[in-house]
């Protein structure tokens, strides 16, 4: 009997999420709408509150310039499932989008998809991790790149560190994962500055951007290098882990935090002085130039050109 | 009788202790300031939500299941832990018992699917991986929640300088173990892993203790979220991922058998404590992220390997 009943209720349940996603909130189409270009955004994982940022900023975009362009905004589940991500391309291909803008998973395996987008004339505009130069050289096209320069980000911020270190003060870095195209420029942003500035970096280890692992990286750390004066974490998240540990050895007030990103979570910790600085890249707004890009390049005929996006440092003084 | 019975059970444990320590001495060696009371009391706050995950693991291993979902329950039940705190100014004692009624439900909704249809746990609990990580992201809009000093109560508690996360980790321990040795349910729980056909020709209520086993798994996650929460101060709807896979390598190394039928909650505990020792020594070398996760795969199966030949001598 108890089978009947909790399978029933297991029916109903499935049947109510199912009609409660195609409201009418469902995306647009376009098609149909031959006067304006349909323009494709194609992110990295939307349960990563920095792409939903990124994501919502395009809507609220697309919304105030309704009558300029028809948005079409994916992403793929898993940040790394970079086979699903080329199908979403050759899906946009299929549907003959007129841009596609696009956030890779994998700096070099997407290259070959945007090839073949751009061979069925579709204008291709990178964002957020840079396509891997070397690759666009082998296959001879040029796609441009519209977004920050972490490395530049992660300078700005390092060197507001340095401002509160003496020169010879042992320092460690935790980066992201350390294939990243942005892990990798973020750590060497953190490096010119604490290089430049005379810091000993005693220490660099990844903590793959999560909060958890760089926990548990930072007590370790702290441990082995009691003397320890700073930590620069290539994200907020791992920033959080890394206060949370200091905390819980009581260090807190002896080491100096950075992070990047400026996400929601972090604003608390900028506000009391447990993170140090952040960095703002403009999450809302990155997908938003990409799309600007594409659509200029669609009226003109202007050469792909790599386009620069602001990074701002973020510190309790700038937060409002 | 009974000495006979004390001695084995110290001889079992005697091996991975071993292992243990000579893990430790290794490091002592190797670095500057392992050996130091910093370490272990760094570690001691680390292992209690892996320790009581995979105590709830070793009870479903036992009974020759598999919880896939731990790590999606352990965010789901970090998030509602989260918001209730945050957006639906819960006090937190309430908060807390949302979160484990959160994880009891999730557990014993898997368990009823594989009890009452003789589904597979592994699909299941697959699902529930799925789903409860969904629901863990639909609960927070995906985004992290900062506690703060709202979790201080639980964090600031000690007793004889161990933190209230570490002794309650222990208290999980010495009751599963107490269970799994002295009680009913636990004699019961062997027999259905040993040959699940004969305890029920035996007269054990093989469904309703399935059931059970899996929403004391799910409860238990959902403990270590109040607990993971507590020490990262924030809830994530991302936390969690792959907990599963490091529970089972510590269930395994700890000689549980992934066939059911023989466990141990203390072994368990000494399988997290080598995972973590292994970890933090590694950093600590200043190891790079590949070579972390070579030595850990090989420590892994290694520890098992020995426990296989130390039975059979």
């Amino acid at each position: 009997m108890y089978k009947r009943i909790l399978s029933g209720t297991l029916l109903a349940v499935m049947m109510m999420i199912i009609a409660g996603c195609g409201g009418p909130a469902d995306r647009a189409d376009g098609t149909g709408d031959p006067d304006r270009p349909r323009i494709a955004l194609i992110m990295k994982s939307l349960a990563n509150e920095f792409f939903l940022t990124m994501e919502e900023g395009a809507r609220e975009h697309q919304a105030a310039h309704a009558d300029q362009y028809v948005l079409i905004a994916e992403g793929i589940q898993d940040e790394l499932d970079v086979n699903r991500q080329i199908q979403l391309v050759e899906q946009m291909i299929a549907r003959q989008v007129d841009a596609i803008v696009l956030a890779p998973a994998d700096s070099m395996a997407l290259v070959n998809v945007c090839q073949r987008a751009m061979d069925a004339g579709i204008v291709v505009v990178n964002i957020d991790n840079k396509l891997d130069d070397d690759v666009l050289e082998e296959r001879g096209i040029r796609i441009p790149f519209v977004g920050p320069d972490n490395r530049d980000g992660a300078y700005q911020a390092a060197s507001y560190l340095a401002g509160y270190l003496e020169p010879g003060d042992p320092v460690a870095i935790i980066g992201g994962v350390p294939s990243a195209f942005n892990a990798i420029q973020r750590r060497l942003g953190f490096e010119d500055a604490m290089n430049e500035a005379g810091m000993e970096i005693v220490a660099t280890q990844s903590a793959d951007w999560e909060m958890s692992r760089a926990n548990r990286v930072v007590s370790a750390l702290i441990t082995e290098h009691p003397n320890l004066k700073a930590i620069l974490c290539a994200n907020d998240s791992m920033a959080l882990g890394a206060v949370s540990a200091l905390r819980s050895a009581g260090k807190l007030d002896d080491v100096h935090v950075i992070g990047f990103d400026n996400i929601s979570a972090a604003q608390e910790l900028l506000r009391n002085g447990d993170l140090l600085a952040s960095v703002d890249q403009h999450a809302d707004r990155l997908a938003v130039f990409g799309i600007e890009y594409a659509l200029e390049m669609l009226e003109s005929d202007i050469p792909p050109d790599d386009q620069e996006t602001p990074v701002d440092l973020i510190t309790a003084e700038t937060l409002d | 009788m009974r000495s006979k019975y004390l001695y084995r059970t110290l001889a079992d444990y005697f091996g991975l202790s071993l292992v243990l320590l000579v893990m430790v001495m290794f490091f002592a060696m190797r670095t500057e300031h392992f050996f130091t009371a910093i370490t272990f009391r760094t570690i001691a706050n680390q292992i209690p939500g892996a320790v009581i995950i995979a105590t709830g693991m070793t009870f479903v291993l036992i009974i020759a299941g598999i919880d896939l979902s731990v790590g999606s329950v352990l965010a789901l039940g970090g998030a509602v832990f989260g918001m209730a705190l945050t957006s639906w100014q819960f006090p937190l004692i309430p908060a807390i018992l949302v979160c484990i009624a959160t994880g009891l439900a999730c557990g014993a909704f898997s368990g009823i699917l594989v009890a009452g249809w003789k589904l597979p746990a592994f699909i299941v609990t697959l699902g529930m991986l799925e789903a409860a990580r969904g629901g863990a992201q639909l609960v927070t809009g995906m985004k992290t929640q900062y506690l703060g000093a709202r979790v201080d109560p639980i964090a600031s508690w000690n007793i004889l300088g161990l933190s209230l996360p570490f002794v309650i980790a222990l208290a999980v321990v010495i009751l599963g173990q107490c269970m799994l040795s002295f009680t009913v349910l636990g004699r019961s729980m062997f027999a259905i892993g040993g040959n699940e056909e004969t305890a029920r020709l035996s007269g054990i209520p093989v469904g309703r203790i399935k059931v059970i086993v899996f929403a004391l798994c799910g409860g238990l996650a959902s403990l270590a979220a109040v607990i993971h929460c507590t020490r990262l101060t924030a809830a994530d709807p991302n936390a969690g991922i792959g907990y599963e896979l490091q529970a089972i390598a510590a269930v395994v190394i700890g000689g549980t058998s992934l066939m059911g039928g023989r466990g141990s909650v203390v072994k368990t505990f000494i399988g997290v404590a080598i995972i973590a020792v292994l970890e933090n020594g590694l950093v600590q070398l200043g190891a790079q992220d590949p070579i972390k996760r070579l030595v850990t795969g090989a420590v892994i199966v290694f520890a098992v390997l020995l426990d296989y030949y130390r039975r059979k001598v």
